[in-house]
């Protein structure tokens, strides 16, 4: 038995040794992938370009507009000191935050009066919209707390004494907000996806096409010996890219690795199985290659990237769509996946989700195993 | 059924819904015989093979190959069956060495039986030489002849050939006949589909199939004395069309 399965599990490597485009593929996308959602589909907010109108030019509001030029978020690209051209480097894009002072700052500041800032954000990119509004508030907010201080320290007032509220924000598991912490987990799960369900489909069906699963079949060797030699090398390769990844999303990208290890190993071989499974189920019913690679594709690629939370987030979603999210493991493994790199999560926390991709294993196999074996019938 | 018949089949049956493909067909290949089963594409050629090798189960009827009812004792009849198919079930992008290696491992042969056979099968097909050779880059003659070492490296007792030929030049044709006839002589049964009637006139016996049902059975020359000394593509053509 053992045998013939490494007889089988030998010839897969040889394929994918003679298929440098194939090899490529399964070795150098995961890497690509990485790279390309860690440096360039960064989610990060930085260095937002940014227009300062001060129209008061007093060293009150230059005190004020330094604080927008020490921050990293916003790069300070636009000086004037009237409003007439801002309309124009916003349209132009030169600038997507402007920051307005109106002339009466200093003096209504030092007078104890409440002094009022514009705030002009394009719009047209949400995202870097949303938080550079936010950025800029919480900068005014702070510049208004240290003016506070300095007047009680001119008027002699004790600060600890009067009571104040202060709020304090902390950001949990990922405190710089670094979308890099959250991509890399959830893009681990996508490729272990990739690899399993696509590449054991084509396989399965390859072996078909060209008529050596009959000579195979002939042999005596049983058909589970057979799948177990055909899907061996995937688990092996799917695992081997897994640690790979972690490594470099540990060394490289400094991903923190804070829970349980053997939780995430055994919820990775949980995964791993329900992927070989629905490649299975993929290669009993197409007959083509062509026809196997299209429906991996609809089944493993699309859901994996929009249904798994890995770049959206589920919650954001419509209802029906977060429901339908569950009849694939990837959501639950981008759960598990992140619960255990930045939640340090061990195994009771992450029970629920090993729980539901065991069970769709097990459905996963049963139904698999149903239409191969009618298949060889 | 006896242990001289390498197959016995009897009322041999295999219905895919309504359309019935093997249709009550009883046989008997006696043990070391050349053994031609002929019909025109579509006839039940493929699937009756499928049914004796294991691959289908017969809708009803029986089946015994080498003394074993196949579909009861399926993993001894195969290990002691070999098969080879018009798509020759090699591996294009594996070398001769690896292919012949590949088979020897799905046979469970251990490294000395693999050894003896490996040689035996180079000199057989004349591959010396082209061990380490792409099984892509070798001409389909050559192709041929691995596939037949590769389906008889477990030293089968009985052989089925599924069109082995169809798409070879003559001199290949030739040669494979050749091989052919040493194999029989070993006491190996052989039982071939061919559409070429040059080689069903080398078989010891023939047997004619249509739809499913057995139309004439007999040596070369019983037939074509049954047929007024008509020509084997003559009494092809007639059973065919009927």
């Amino acid at each position: 038995m053992l045998n013939r399965i490494l007889a089988i599990t030998g010839k897969e490597f040889l394929h994918l040794w003679r298929d440098p485009r194939m090899l490529a593929a399964v070795l150098l996308m995961p890497v690509l992938m990485l790279l390309l959602f860690a440096y360039a589909i960064s989610f990060d907010i930085r260095n937002v370009p940014t227009g300062i109108v001060d129209m008061d030019n007093t060293p009150t509001s230059r005190e004020y507009a330094q604080a927008f030029d020490a921050s990293d978020l916003f790069n300070v690209s636009y000086r004037a000191d009237t409003i007439s051209g801002v309309d124009a480097v916003i349209d132009e894009g030169r600038v997507s935050i402007v920051l307005v002072i109106p002339k009466g700052f200093g003096k209504d500041l030092l007078a104890g009066l409440t002094a009022e800032v514009g705030v002009y954000v394009d719009g047209s990119e949400p995202n870097s919209g949303r938080v550079s509004r936010a950025a800029a508030l919480a900068l005014t907010t702070q510049y208004n707390r240290e003016l506070a201080v300095r007047w009680a320290d001119l008027n002699g007032v004790d600060i600890s004494a009067v009571g104040g509220l202060e709020p304090l924000m902390r950001t949990w598991y990922n405190p710089e907000l670094k979308s890099s912490d959250y991509l890399i987990p959830g893009l681990l799960v996508v490729i272990m996806m990739i690899v399993t369900v696509q590449q054991t489909s084509v396989s399965l069906v390859r072996e078909r096409a060209q008529g050596t699963q009959d000579q195979i079949t002939v042999s005596a060797t049983r058909p589970t010996e057979l799948l177990l030699g055909k899907l061996l090398p995937w688990s092996i390769l799917a695992l081997t890219e897994v640690g790979i990844i972690t490594l470099v999303s540990k060394w490289l990208f400094n991903i923190p690795l804070r829970g349980n290890l053997f939780a995430f190993a055994l919820g990775t071989f949980i995964f791993v199985v329900c992927g070989l499974a629905l490649g299975m189920l993929i290669s009993s019913f197409c007959n083509t290659l062509e026809s196997a690679n299209m429906m991996a594709i609809v089944v493993a690629f699309l859901p994996s990237f929009l249904l798994s939370g890995f770049v959206f987030a589920l919650e954001q979603l419509p209802e029906w769509i977060q429901w339908l999210s569950c009849a694939l493991p990837v959501r639950f493994m981008v759960e598990l996946t992140r619960d255990v790199f930045l939640k340090g999560a061990g195994f009771a926390e992450v029970l629920p989700e090993m729980s539901f991709m065991l069970i769709f294993a097990v459905l996963a196999i049963t139904l698999a195993a149903h239409f191969y074996r009618r298949r060889l019938r | 059924m006896t242990e001289a018949n390498a197959i016995s089949i009897q009322n041999l049956t295999k219905r895919f819904g309504h359309f019935t493909a093997v249709d009550h067909l009883s046989l008997e290949v006696p043990v070391g015989q050349v053994f031609g089963f002929l019909g025109a594409n579509g006839s039940g050629k493929t699937t009756t093979i499928r049914m004796l090798t294991g691959s289908l189960t017969p809708s009803s009827g029986k089946a015994y190959v080498l003394g074993a009812n196949v579909a009861k004792r399926v993993a001894e009849v195969r290990r002691r069956i070999g098969y080879m198919s018009q798509k020759f079930s090699l591996f294009e992008d594996m070398t001769v060495e690896e292919n012949l290696r590949f088979y020897g491992g799905v046979y469970n042969l251990d490294p000395d039986e693999f050894a003896a056979r490996r040689e035996y099968i180079l000199d057989m097909a004349d591959l010396r030489g082209r061990e380490s050779e792409l099984t892509a880059n070798l001409s389909v003659g050559w192709r041929q002849r691995l596939a037949l070492g590769a389906a008889t490296i477990h030293s089968p007792e009985l052989l089925f050939l599924d069109e082995p030929t169809s798409g070879v030049d003559p001199l290949a044709r030739r040669r494979f006949w050749d091989l052919l006839y040493e194999l029989a002589k070993t006491g190996v049964t052989l039982f071939v589909t061919t559409h070429y009637m040059d080689e069903a006139s080398h078989c010891n016996r023939l047997a004619f199939i249509n739809s499913g049902r057995l139309v004439a059975e007999g040596t070369p020359n019983e037939l074509r004395a049954q047929h007024n000394g008509a020509t084997l593509e003559e009494i092809f053509t007639k059973l065919s069309t009927n």
